[in-house]
């Protein structure tokens, strides 16, 4: 059953400096023609995917970019014709602060989403310039007011390991997201991705470099104060308040199927789902010994794809690699599924050894989670679920 | 060639400084006489090993056969002899030039004579070679053919007025040079009748024909069938087949008096075949073996262990698959408590130890470590018995040693006179002791001192190039052996000595390098779970400190549109780049750690 959808916007009206997502920096009537010839294929694709009956079981939608919101009117257009196909109860758009008005934050509404992820980023100017942001730090608050205003659940993102960052300034950006009453916060570290213009700054000047050890405070100085506030951890990043989790990043961590659908979008399906729907996507079936086939859409018209396959075990392995990104950790079903895939011996060793090294714990109601060391070094530990993949 | 009519054999090799083009003439050369057509034609075709391309730099000798049409009418053989260019191959040029009767001296137009220049001239004439001199590049602007004449005259003291201006890029003057070769380069003599005498300039191991032979013949012939003898070695036997390089093989009749080609050995001991020893028949030798022989001796030791120690009989037999194409490589067991079980291997210098390490690494698919570099050390006891070192581990407690010994080299450093107070002062940073200083020409100084051979492995050569912006040449050879005031340096992670990063210094600069080591271990090590302090120390005593931070934070960020396929892959490669470290103990340590002597700033 494919529960949610992913649909890709890959235009800003600028480039962020760490940015290596895949987006094109347009404005005005550039944007405007490529927006309108892409909606057209993104349109049809989502007609041809409702059509073939896949859209029907779809619970949480989640429109990301690049900056969905440069699109204007077109956005609530879009998310009109995704509820034209199904009724999710979750659906959220992504947004800049500088594009999101009343006006459009009013339309979304309307049209049916059900929330917006704010891009905050930073609440100290001097920051938000030096990554290249378009808004300031009142313009970020002011959008969540509008969202608010709007009805709509407001998620605000927040970056530590900024440029001139300092354990002060990240402070004040906490406290400022925190009393802007959002119901969801991300808090993500920057990292440096080859090729952004931030990296390339940062090979000339090393001082641009995210300090690891200030980004593990902001990261754990984060944890303390939204806590605080009443919103709970329950990923890696996100902090929600009581039934504000959303329940579409849940899914890409607990083995859920979902569509993507636009360029760059990603989607993962049983091999019965892609089966199913190989026509649209490329053509070729999953193949013997494949229990799961993950995807990436290639270009505009949705005429190629990058495609995945995994066995059982390495579906297995996936989902408890994934399933560590969640504060509740992974389940005794999923546990023993992994043990019935690679073996109780391998799955013996690869729990002790992060039992030892101090990256989980057993909680009482026989989950295993991570601890905040596993959280923090979290790469330890999903190589470690990921090291189940493969034969010994 | 059945016959003592050599007039149409010419064996010579080219020499140059480098970056004079050396290998573009050897490629012209070939082309012009449709050795090889120049659609196959690859840049510097003579260098076979992967490394040697890479690297731009010759290791391994070479020969190929080309035939020319001079335009005398006459075809004629030309044996073209490349020779390796690097200090620690010294042994190596030495056995090539033997082989050869004329050396074809590249210059530069533009850049005219330099340092190198002259050291390769000055070995050329030392082996009583005829010399053609070309200058090169004259097809760029900048280039002054007159003046770099005049230079090969007052420099080298060569005659110029028979050099040939070539331009290896457009061929332009590559027949003339072809011409020249003909003209100032004598012919081989011996006697066809006479008992086998050939000299083997080189050798590799096929699988299939056993050890093959590159051979220069200087009297009797050699063909299929003969059973022979090397003089050094003693073995014997049977060839299995005879021919030329095109520079593809190519199998001929006979070797004859004067030519150069391979022999199939089919010796599967790649040991037995040694370059500089004399082949000659079993049953009818000649009456003595060819000068010049010598066994080739490693100058520095180091360990090499396999990463996964599974891969120590691997290792063991890949070495043994080397040796044959490289008899200066020699080895015993080498146990560390660190690193396993692995070799103590002896090489010419560091550069042949970078070669033979990346060898291994490629052609035999292993992954290994290589510790500090070490040279023969003598350590007297106080008991009065004398222990040979070469690796740190093996020396003993310091209460029972009474004093070491060191080997010290007599080196020869060519350089231009505004360069001696640069290179005075870089022998004395490595305790070198200057000796003497003769001007060779106006432009051109030589230098002896006698210096340790363990200042001299680890950077010095690098240093003396950099700070004579390359004009120097360095030779050396061994001198003797000298008291010195040496310690042991150890290193330790998280508290616990680790033997494979312990290091054999003299106590005045032990405090400076224990620091550096601290210092560029943490650089190298990354950041692990738990702190990891460096300390250096000579005995009990530490005298330098550095610590590792404990990773605080190491977790993917934002995972965009669930593309999951990305986040594993960042996890995959972060995992390979585990595969390439040690664990000692609970630290995993990279592989360079173990070289990191040689990456110490100079201070």
């Amino acid at each position: 059953m494919v529960s949610a959808l992913y649909l890709h916007i890959p235009f800003c009206h600028a480039r962020c400096a760490y940015c290596d997502f895949d987006s094109r920096a347009l404005r005005g009537a550039a944007l405007d023609a490529a927006a309108d010839r892409y909606l057209e294929a993104l349109l049809a694709r989502v007609d041809a995917l409702g059509d073939a009956g896949a859209l029907a079981d779809v619970r949480t939608a989640y429109v990301g970019g690049g900056t969905p919101t440069v699109l204007g009117d077109r956005l609530p257009e879009l998310v009109h014709r995704v509820r034209a196909w199904c009724s999710p109860s979750e659906l959220t758009c992504e947004a800049n602060p500088e594009s999101l008005s009343a006006e459009l934050a009013a339309a979304l509404a309307e049209s049916g989403a059900t929330r917006v992820s704010l891009g905050v980023q930073s609440l100290e100017d001097a920051e938000l310039a030096a990554i290249g942001r378009l808004h300031t730090a009142e313009g970020a608050l002011e959008a969540v007011a509008r969202a608010r205003a709007a009805g709509l659940d407001v998620s605000c993102d927040l970056m530590c390991g900024l440029p001139g960052q300092t354990g002060e300034s990240w402070r004040r950006t906490l406290a400022g997201a925190v009393a802007a009453g959002p119901d969801h916060v991300s808090v993500y570290p920057l990292t440096l991705e080859e090729g952004t213009p931030l990296a390339r700054r940062a090979e000339a000047d090393p001082a641009l470099e995210p300090d690891e050890d200030l980004q593990a405070w902001c990261m754990a100085e984060a944890r303390r104060e939204l806590v605080a506030a009443g919103y709970a951890p329950y990923e890696v990043a996100s902090y929600a308040r009581p039934g504000h989790e959303c329940a579409h990043n849940v899914a890409y961590w607990t083995g859920e199927s979902y569509l993507g659908v636009g360029r760059s979008a990603a989607g993962m399906l049983s091999a019965p789902e892609w089966d199913g729907l190989s026509a649209l996507l490329g053509g070729e079936s999953a193949g013997p010994g494949v229990a799961r086939v993950r995807y990436v859409q290639r270009d505009d018209e949705a005429a190629s794809f990058e495609v995945e396959r995994l066995s059982r075990r390495e579906a297995i392995a996936e989902d408890l690699m994934l399933g560590m990104r969640m504060t509740r950790g992974v389940g005794p079903e999923l546990l023993a599924r992994a043990r019935e895939a690679s073996g109780e011996k391998s799955v013996g060793a690869a729990v002790d050894e992060a039992l030892t090294r101090g990256l989980v714990a057993w909680a009482p109601d026989g989950r295993l989670a991570p601890t905040e060391r596993g959280w923090l070094l979290g790469n330890e530990l999903y190589g470690l679920m990921w090291g189940l993949a493969a034969d010994d | 060639m059945a016959t003592n009519d050599t007039s149409h054999i010419r064996n010579f090799s080219i020499v140059a400084h480098i970056d004079h083009g050396k290998s573009t003439i050897s490629d012209r050369i070939l082309e012009l006489t449709h050795t090889v057509e120049e659609r196959d034609m690859e840049a510097q075709l003579l260098d076979t090993m992967d490394i040697e391309r890479e690297r731009g730099i010759t290791i391994k000798s070479n020969a190929v056969r080309v035939t020319y049409d001079a335009d005398d009418g006459q075809s004629y053989q030309f044996n073209l002899i490349d020779t390796p260019g690097h200090v620690d191959f010294t042994y190596e040029v030495s056995r090539s030039l033997a082989a050869c009767e004329g050396a074809v001296l590249v210059v530069d137009a533009t850049q005219g004579v330099e340092a190198q220049t002259v050291s390769n001239a000055n070995l050329a004439m030392n082996a009583n070679l005829d010399i053609v001199p070309a200058i090169n590049k004259i097809d760029l602007p900048s280039a002054h053919p007159d003046e770099v004449k005049e230079e090969i005259e007052e420099d080298l003291a060569i005659p110029a007025e028979d050099a040939v201006c070539v331009s290896g890029k457009t061929g332009e003057g590559i027949h003339d040079l072809l011409e020249a070769i003909v003209m100032l380069v004598s012919p081989p003599s011996g006697d066809y009748g006479a008992p086998l005498k050939a000299l083997i300039l080189d050798s590799y191991f096929d699988e299939y024909r056993g050890v093959v032979a590159t051979v220069r013949v200087f009297d009797g012939h050699v063909s299929k069938g003969d059973q022979l003898t090397m003089m050094q070695s003693g073995e014997d036997f049977l060839v299995d087949g005879v021919g030329v390089r095109r520079p593809a093989e190519t199998p001929v009749g006979e070797l004859g008096v004067g030519e150069v080609g391979y022999v199939v050995t089919g010796l599967k001991d790649p040991a037995a075949v040694r370059v500089g020893d004399t082949l000659t028949y079993r049953d009818r030798p000649c009456a003595e073996a060819l000068p010049g022989y010598r066994e080739a001796k490693p100058m520095v030791y180091t360990g090499l262990f396999p990463i996964d120690n599974k891969d120590y009989e691997n290792l063991r037999d890949a070495l043994e698959k080397l040796r044959v194409n490289d008899p200066s490589l020699t080895w015993s067991p080498e146990t560390s408590v660190a690193l396993g079980f692995g070799f103590r291997v002896g090489f010419l210098g560091l550069l042949h130890m970078e070669v033979v390490k990346e060898r291994l690494e490629r052609e035999f698919s292993l992954s290994l470590i290589a510790t500090s570099p070490s040279v023969d050390y003598h350590v007297y006891r106080t008991d009065g018995t004398m222990l040979e070192v070469r690796s740190p581990q093996d020396l003993p407690d310091v209460t029972r040693i009474d004093h070491i010994e060191e080997p010290f080299l007599k080196a020869k450093v060519i350089v231009p006179p505004e360069y001696t107070g640069a290179v005075m002062q870089l022998a004395i940073e490595h305790r070198g002791i200057t000796q003497d200083m003769i001007y060779l020409t106006e432009k051109s100084v030589e230098m002896h001192f006698d210096i340790p051979l363990a200042e001299l492995i680890l950077d010095f050569f690098d240093q003396l190039k950099s700070r004579t912006k390359g004009y120097a040449s360095l030779d050396y050879e061994f001198s003797d052996y000298r008291a010195s005031d040496l310690v042991k340096l150890d290193i330790l992670l998280s508290g616990d000595e680790v033997d494979a990063l312990s290091f054999i210094v003299h106590r005045d600069k032990a405090y400076q390098l224990a620091r550096g080591l601290c210092d560029k271990l943490k650089e190298i090590i990354p950041r692990q779970q738990f702190e990891v302090p460096i300390q250096g120390a000579i005995g009990n005593k530490i005298i330098s400190r550095s610590t590792v931070k404990a990773v605080r934070k190491d977790v993917l960020a934002k995972c965009y549109g669930g593309d999951i396929s990305r986040k594993r892959k960042l996890l995959e490669k972060q995992k390979e780049g585990k595969k390439r470290m040690k664990q000692i103990g609970s630290v995993e340590v990279p592989q360079e750690a173990f070289l990191a002597v040689l990456k110490v700033d100079d201070q």
